[in-house]
């Protein structure tokens, strides 16, 4: 039994003035007469006996007792079994990193939400709880509908290491969820914007409070050969101090014995922003660190060694020296480019009409064109490839799908396997020594780079979408600090930013590890506490209103049993009368 | 005005009054009264045919010379009449001392006064224990009697011997209760040459007072009902005490008996003059 009003049971009062006047009654003084039928209306029929008639007072007073129970049931909105009244209450927390800031007592504004919420699921009398956390990717934490207790400990153990992000989405899911209930909380750091429309049963409670803070928003390290190149970016919100002392440590990589530890003082003066680059020699993962502050998540990071992926580029035999020339000046000055090296995965490049994933050249007759050139927009490999000025002579039309065009000829394919045709004579063009050929050259090889298998980046901050690139015919997973999911998709595969940072490990079924990458807790957004505040906007739709708009969902059989109860206690009295 | 059993009242009373009997033949022992059954008495009644097994004295011998038939005389029995008392034992009769005393004292004159007037009183009482007493009996009967019967009148009935054929029948009580009236009467009537229904009512049942709330209980029953006696609720008394009086009245009158209301608050003389009169007659053997 549950009761959506409990006050209703208030009218149970009712019953102390009415035994009150049954007692009083009972004490009037009895006046003996020599006939009880003279005084009261003559009945067809006979008396039922003079037992029913001793009885009637009591008979009166059972029955109006019983109608006041039914009427304080009723107002109280009572429910039984299956048909008890869920009050459902959803709770939205803020999911985004700057929850986790202290306020001035030291406590977090995500604890504070979660005493706030258990106030509420209290003081609504919630018996079903729904917690939602905002995010780029609107998630649960708890529910739909859970037990409060359920529902309570699994926001204990929540915690809000997200993105900047819209709560709007997840309002309007958590609006959804309330159906017609239309208890929606929500639990953030700053006041709605101006303007904002905030959906209707949402009450917006803010929880922050101004704070200065300090740090990190980039993070970036780079291994290459023995050296790791470490470059943070340490930026002050508010007026903080003026200078902050970074502290590096470096585990012991495979060749180091020990590791080493560093602290390094960067002034913060002027735009409160300083930029720091050190290097490391084998080292291990590499922890920064700044004083703890308002946000300490955001003054820490873990960067594991990330040695760069030199992509293998191989040049075949037959080709022109012209074309040779040009592709090894591109390649001379390419970052992260090696040559002919043993690895598998090699972009070879070679003349027209080799099976090599990129050919270089034309056959036939050669035509000339100084424009217009067509090119498919958007394509990857065009990006910021710009012909004006460009002669381009090419020979027969390659296979596969034009990518440039100018009049009948194809300049530049694509086959359906990713094999690309430059149609070119390089003897008769000027497309090698205009910036169109680096671009184009790089767009290539940035496509080559980007068909290998693993994360496309491995170091990443909040916010950012986890993009790798998988095999066919391949099955990974995916494991991260919230568990493992499977990665479907072959190719490039582009996932939803991480709610959570830590480190993503990518498993292939055959191999244990392909690929790690590392999201960091850095958002800038985040970090800048200056804009968060308290404020309580209630709802403008109460779920009261909806209560009391739903009355004809209360249970009717105590409504009934009041009628019944006054029919006989008035067939009772009638009787007595 | 006494609230106990007036015996002296009644007796300075008595002689000189006399139950009115009715006009036409009465039942009972051989007397001075002519009864309604055939007799020996010097009053030809009528002429039959004789039947084998009549007195043969009784033949009229002129007539059976003039017709050659077997006529018989037919003589007109003289009985003795009879008194029958009957008083109601229920707990209404005692709804006050007074009375239950005008009850007492009115069946005591009835059987005083039959007495004197020749007519062998008998009384019976409705009581839990009901008694039917004769003669001198009746006065040492109606002061020990207790008013304690918890039934009505009707239902009392019941419990007494069948009723005898009298001259007259009185019936004392307040019949205040509820029943087929007529049915009642013509009960009580049964076998009597003529009969009275005596009410006795009490200044409370005649006007009840009222003015607050009280739990009026029935005497008899026990039944409660919680009322305000306001002016609406006692005009509603008078209505319905109105009609019951009228039924009663009607029911007595089909029966050829009579209605006779006394009320207790009233001396014994005084009702005696008044509203007994046609049951107490003047001219007793004083």
């Amino acid at each position: 039994m549950s009761f959506g009003f409990p006050w209703g049971l208030l009218a149970l009062g009712a019953l102390v003035p009415l035994v009150a006047a049954y007692f009083l009654r009972r004490r009037q003084k009895p006046v003996v007469v020599s006939a009880l039928f003279l005084w009261r209306t003559p009945r067809p029929r006979a008396e039922a006996g003079p037992r029913w008639e001793r009885f009637t007072r009591e008979a009166s007073l059972l029955l109006e007792a019983l109608a006041v129970i039914a009427a304080a049931l009723y107002l109280a909105d009572v429910r039984l079994g299956e048909t008890a009244r869920t009050k459902h209450l959803v709770l939205v927390v803020d999911g985004s990193l700057s929850m986790s800031a202290r306020g001035p007592d030291g406590v977090t504004v995500l604890e504070q939400a979660r005493r706030e919420a258990a106030k509420r699921v209290e003081d609504e009398a919630a018996t079903r709880v729904t917690v939602l956390a905002t995010g780029l990717s609107p998630r649960v934490v708890a529910g739909p509908e859970a037990e409060p207790s359920r529902a309570l400990a699994a926001l204990e153990s929540f915690e809000a290491r997200g993105a900047d992000h819209d709560p709007m989405p997840t309002l309007l899911w958590a609006q959804e969820l309330a159906s017609t209930g239309k208890h929606v909380a929500f639990f953030t750091d700053a006041a709605p914007m101006e303007g904002l429309v905030i959906p209707a049963p949402v009450r917006w409670t803010a929880l922050g409070a101004a704070r200065d803070n300090v740090a990190l928003i980039s993070a970036q390290r780079k291994d290459e050969g023995g050296t790791a190149t470490v470059t943070l970016r340490v930026a002050r919100f508010g007026p903080g101090p003026e200078s902050v002392a970074v502290r590096l440590r470096a585990l012991p990589g495979p060749d180091a014995k020990q590791g080493t530890e560093r602290v390094e003082k960067v002034s913060l003066q002027g735009e409160g922003t300083a930029t720091l680059r050190l290097t490391f020699q084998s080292a291990g993962d590499i922890e920064v660190s700044l004083p703890d502050d308002a946000l300490p998540e955001d003054g820490h990071a873990r960067l594991a060694v990330a040695p760069t992926r030199p992509l293998a580029v191989s040049l075949a035999q037959g080709m022109g020296s012209l074309e040779r020339d040009a592709l090894e000046r591109f390649l001379g000055a390419s970052p992260e480019v090696a040559r002919d090296g043993a690895s598998g995965e090699v972009l070879l490049i070679g003349p027209r009409g080799t099976d090599a994933k990129v050919t270089v050249g034309a056959s036939g007759k050669s035509r000339t064109f100084v424009g217009p050139f067509f090119s498919e927009k958007g394509h990857p490999l065009l990006d910021d490839v710009q012909l004006a000025g460009v002669r381009w002579s090419a020979g027969e039309n390659p296979p596969g799908r034009p990518l440039v065009t100018a009049g009948d000829a194809v300049l530049v394919s694509e086959e359906d396997d990713g094999r690309v045709h430059l149609n070119v004579d390089l003897s008769r063009s000027n497309v090698q020594r205009v910036s169109a050929w680096p671009v184009l050259l790089g767009n290539v090889v940035r496509e080559a780079r980007r068909a290998r298998e693993g994360f496309v980046r491995r170091q990443l901050t909040l916010g950012e979408p986890l993009q790798l690139v998988t095999l066919p015919g391949k099955r990974y997973t995916l494991v991260g600090p919230g568990g493992s999911k499977p990665v479907f998709g072959a190719g490039a595969v582009s996932l939803p930013p991480p709610a959570t940072p830590g480190r993503y490990v990518l498993e292939r079924d055959d191999a244990d590890t392909v690929d790690s990458a590392e999201v960091l807790a850095l958002d800038a957004r985040e970090s800048d506490l200056r804009g968060r505040t308290s404020a309580d906007v209630p709802a403008k739709e109460s779920g009261e209103d909806e209560a009391r708009a739903n009355a004809s969902d209360r249970a009717r059989w105590p409504l009934v049993l009041l009628l019944l109860a006054l029919l006989g206690d008035f067939y009772v009295t009638r009787r007595a009368s | 005005m006494s609230e106990r059993l007036d015996e002296a009242a009644v007796g300075r009373l008595a002689p000189g009054l006399a139950l009115a009997l009715p006009r036409g033949p009465h039942r009972g022992r051989v007397g001075e009264v002519r009864a309604s059954s055939t007799g020996s008495s010097l009053e030809l009644h009528d002429f039959r045919a004789y039947q084998p097994g009549d007195d043969l004295r009784q033949l009229d011998w002129n007539a059976v010379a003039r017709t050659d038939e077997l006529i018989l005389r037919v003589r007109q029995d003289e009985v003795s009449p009879r008194v029958e008392v009957v008083l109601d034992g229920s707990r209404s009769m005692a709804l006050s001392a007074r009375k239950a005393a005008c009850a007492r004292e009115l069946a005591l004159l009835a059987c005083e006064v039959g007495a004197r007037q020749g007519l062998s009183p008998t009384l019976l009482a409705t009581g839990v224990r009901s008694e039917r007493v004769q003669g001198s009996a009746c006065r040492a009967a109606l002061r020990t009697l207790e008013f304690d019967a918890g039934d009505d009148l009707v239902t009392a009935l019941g419990r007494l011997p069948p009723p005898r054929a009298c001259g007259l029948r009185v019936v004392v009580s307040d019949f205040l209760f509820e029943a087929d009236l007529s049915a009642m009467a013509a009960r009580l009537s049964r076998g009597a040459a003529g009969f009275f229904l005596v009410q006795v009512l009490d200044a409370e049942d005649l006007a009840p007072s009222g003015g607050e709330g009280a739990r009026l209980v029935d005497s008899e029953s026990g039944a409660a009902l919680e009322e305000l006696l306001t002016e609406d609720v006692l005009a509603a008394y008078a209505r319905r005490f109105e009609e019951h009086q009228r039924l009663l009245r009607a029911a007595a009158l089909r029966s050829r008996g009579a209605l006779l209301t006394a009320p207790a608050t009233e001396s014994l003389d005084a009702l005696v003059r008044g509203a007994l009169r046609p049951l107490f007659v003047a001219g007793g053997h004083a």
